[in-house]
C-alpha cells in the first residue's frame, strides 16, 4: 500500500511527460522510466495514447520494451532478445525484480532451484542478496527466507500490472471468498442456535427432575403418618435411592 | 449555540479521559443516591429525579503542538454552587501537583456532564480563560441512549461572534478523533469483551464467544462484498480503471490462502482430536462418580434392611 503511494507522485510524472512528447522522444522518456529505482507500475504510461501511437512505426521497439516491463519477465527478454534493444544495467534490475513479482503470483513458496534458473543467479548467495537487497528493502516483497529448505516463502507482495485477463480471475477468486465467508457465517450462526438450544433442554431436563424429587417429598411426608416405627430420614432416603435406581 | 468550529484545530482524544469523566459521574451519583424511599409524593419524586441526574466538573491536562491539540488526562474539581465557579486554590494545588508528574502537560480545559451545553457554563469557561486563552470544554452525556452509534462525547470551543451588533462569546462544536496508547487499548479492548460475571452456563459462554466472532467476519464479509462489486463494475466497464487500486487487489488475493501447507492440517487435526478426547475423559470421570455416588446411597439404603433380614449388602 505504501508502494502504491511512493509510486502515484512518479507516475503522474512520467505520464504527464509521455503525453507532452512524440515519437522518438518517448524512447527516453521510456527508459528513464523503466529504469527508475522506485517504478513498478507501468499501465498507466502503456494507457497514455501517445505511447500507444508507436505501435507499428519504428520506434514500437519502445513500446515492446513498456510492454515487457509491464507483463513479462527476464526469461521473455533472454528469449526474444534479438528484437528488443539492449537493456542497461538499471532495466536489467527492474526486470529481475519483476519477475520475481510474478513467480509470487503463483506459489507462495518459491523453491531456491527454480528462483535460480528463472533470474540467472549461479548461487545460492547471489540470489539471497540479490532478494534481500533488492526485494526485501525496496518493500515489494515480504517474506521468509528459508535456507534448510531452499525456499523462499512470501507473505506479500506487491501487484504487477495486470494483464486484460486477469481481471476476470480476480473477481472469480473474490466471489469464492464472498461464498467461503457466507457459509462460514451460517454455520456460526447454527453453532450459536445449537448451544442455546441444548442448554434449554438441559435447564428443562433439571427442571422435571427437581419436579419429581419434590413430588416424591410430598407422597413420603404422607406416607409418613403411617409409618411411626421407623425413622423418617431413613424412609425418605431408601424412597429417594429407589427413584435414583429407577431413573 | 453550536455550529462547527471554524480554528483548524485536530483534536485528539484518548479514552482515559472518556473513562475519567464517566468514573467521576457513576461515583458522584451512586453516592448521592438515596435508599429507597417509600413516598407517594410527586414533589418530592420530582426533587429525586434532579438528584438522580448530577453535573460534575474537573480539568482537562494535554499537549498542544502546532494545530494538534492531544487530551491526555482529567482530574477532578470541587463546583462551588453559591459562586457559580470552580474552586481555585483546588486548581491551582492540582495543576501543581501534576506538574510534577508530567511536566509536558498543560491545562487544556474542562469538562461537565449533561445533555448539552448551557447558558451558566460560559462563565466558568470564561473564568479559565486566564490560565488558558482559549480553553475547551468537553461535555459527556450521560444518557444511555441504544440506538446511538457514536461516542456521547462532545468538544466545544469558544468564539467570538457578533449577535446582534454585539460581539459575544459562544460555544461551537468541534469534531474529534480518539487516540489511544497501547496500555488503553488494551483496558479497552478488555471492558469490551465482558463476559457474563456470574460464569453463566458453558453455552452462554459459548454463544457470547461465537457471536463476537461472527460480528468480525460479518464485518470482512461486507468489505470484501464491496471491493468484489468495485471490480465487477469495472469489467463492466461502469467505473473508469484504476490501475493502482486493482495492483493492490491482486496484490492482496495473492495472500490467500493464508495458510494451506501440510503441515498446518496435520497440526491442526492433532489438535482438534486432543480437544475431543479430553472431553471425552472428562465425561468419563463424571459418570464413574456419579455411579460410585449411586452405588453409596444403595448401599446406605439397604445396609439397614439386610441387618434386619440377613441379606448381605449389594456390593
Amino acid at each position: 500500500m505504501d508502494i502504491e503511494q511512493n509510486q502515484a507522485e512518479l507516475i503522474d510524472n512520467f505520464v504527464k511527460q509521455a503525453s507532452a512528447q512524440k515519437g522518438t522522444a518517448l524512447g527516453s522518456v521510456i527508459l528513464e522510466a523503466t529504469s527508475h529505482p522506485s517504478l513498478f507500475a507501468f499501465s498507466e504510461i502503456l494507457a497514455v495514447p501517445t505511447v500507444a501511437e508507436l505501435e507499428g512505426t519504428e520506434n514500437s521497439v519502445y513500446l515492446k520494451v513498456l510492454q515487457l516491463f509491464a507483463h513479462g519477465t527476464w526469461s521473455d527478454y533472454r528469449s526474444n532478445c534479438s528484437s528488443l534493444p539492449q537493456l542497461v544495467p538499471d532495466q536489467v534490475l527492474k526486470l529481475k525484480q519483476l519477475t520475481v513479482l510474478t513467480l509470487a503470483e503463483t506459489n507462495k513458496v518459491l523453491p531456491y532451484d527454480e528462483l535460480m534458473m528463472e533470474l540467472d543467479v549461479m548461487n545460492v548467495r547471489e540470489l539471497e542478496d540479490f532478494l534481500i537487497n533488492e526485494c526485501m528493502y525496496a518493500g515489494i516483497v515480504r517474506g521468509k527466507l528459508d535456507q534448510l529448505r531452499r525456499c523462499f516463502e512470501i507473505q506479500f507482495a506487491a501487484g504487477r500490472d495486470l494483464r486484460p485477463g486477469q481481471l476476470g480471475s480476480m473477481i472469480q477468486t473474490l466471489s469464492n471468498w464472498l461464498g467461503t465467508s457466507d457459509n462460514l457465517l451460517v454455520s456460526i450462526q447454527e453453532k450459536i442456535k445449537w448451544a442455546d438450544t441444548m442448554s434449554e433442554l438441559d435447564k428443562k431436563h433439571r427442571k422435571e427432575v427437581e419436579a419429581r424429587v419434590e413430588e416424591v417429598k410430598k407422597s413420603v411426608s404422607v406416607k409418613k403418618l403411617q409409618t411411626v416405627s421407623r425413622p423418617k430420614l431413613s424412609s425418605e432416603g431408601s424412597r429417594i435411592s429407589t427413584l435414583n435406581l429407577v431413573e | 449555540m453550536a455550529s462547527s468550529s471554524s480554528s483548524g484545530l485536530t483534536f485528539k482524544l484518548h479514552p482515559l479521559v472518556i473513562v475519567n469523566i464517566s468514573d467521576h459521574y457513576t461515583r458522584v451519583k451512586s453516592q448521592l443516591n438515596p435508599p429507597p424511599l417509600t413516598s407517594t409524593s410527586a414533589t418530592v419524586n420530582g426533587v429525586e429525579n434532579q438528584q438522580q441526574a448530577p453535573r460534575v466538573y474537573g480539568c482537562v491536562i494535554g499537549v498542544q503542538r502546532g494545530r494538534t491539540v492531544e487530551i491526555f488526562n482529567s482530574f477532578e474539581l470541587l463546583y462551588d454552587p453559591s459562586t457559580h465557579s470552580l474552586d481555585r486554590p483546588f486548581l491551582k494545588k492540582k495543576q501543581e501537583l501534576y506538574k510534577k508528574v508530567f511536566p509536558h502537560f498543560y491545562i487544556l480545559g474542562w469538562y461537565s456532564t449533561g445533555s448539552d451545553a448551557q447558558e451558566s457554563d460560559m462563565h466558568i469557561h470564561r473564568a479559565l480563560m486566564d490560565i488558558n486563552e482559549s480553553p475547551l470544554y468537553v461535555l459527556l452525556n450521560p444518557a444511555i441512549n441504544p440506538t446511538q452509534k457514536d461516542l456521547p462525547v462532545t468538544i466545544y470551543e469558544s468564539e467570538l461572534h457578533v449577535i446582534d451588533g454585539i460581539p459575544q462569546l459562544i460555544f461551537v462544536r468541534s469534531s474529534y478523533t480518539i487516540e489511544t496508547v497501547e496500555a488503553e487499548r488494551i483496558s479497552v479492548d478488555h471492558v469490551a469483551h465482558l463476559k457474563p460475571s456470574d460464569g453463566g452456563s458453558a453455552a452462554t459462554q459459548l454463544a457470547a464467544h461465537l457471536t463476537g466472532i461472527h460480528s468480525a467476519i460479518k464485518m470482512l464479509n461486507s468489505r470484501i462484498r464491496v471491493l468484489h462489486h468495485y471490480l465487477v463494475g469495472m469489467q463492466k466497464g461502469d467505473i473508469p480503471c484504476e490501475n493502482s487500486l486493482l495492483r493492490q487487489v491482486s496484490s492482496l488475493l495473492r495472500r490467500l490462502p493464508a495458510i494451506e501447507s501440510e503441515k498446518f492440517q496435520d497440526d491442526f487435526l492433532m489438535e482438534y482430536n486432543d480437544t475431543l478426547l479430553i472431553t471425552y475423559l472428562a465425561m468419563f470421570t463424571n459418570c464413574s462418580s456419579t455411579m460410585n455416588e449411586l452405588v453409596d446411597k444403595f448401599n446406605t439404603a439397604y445396609d439397614r434392611h439386610s441387618r434386619r433380614g440377613g441379606r448381605t449388602a449389594f456390593i
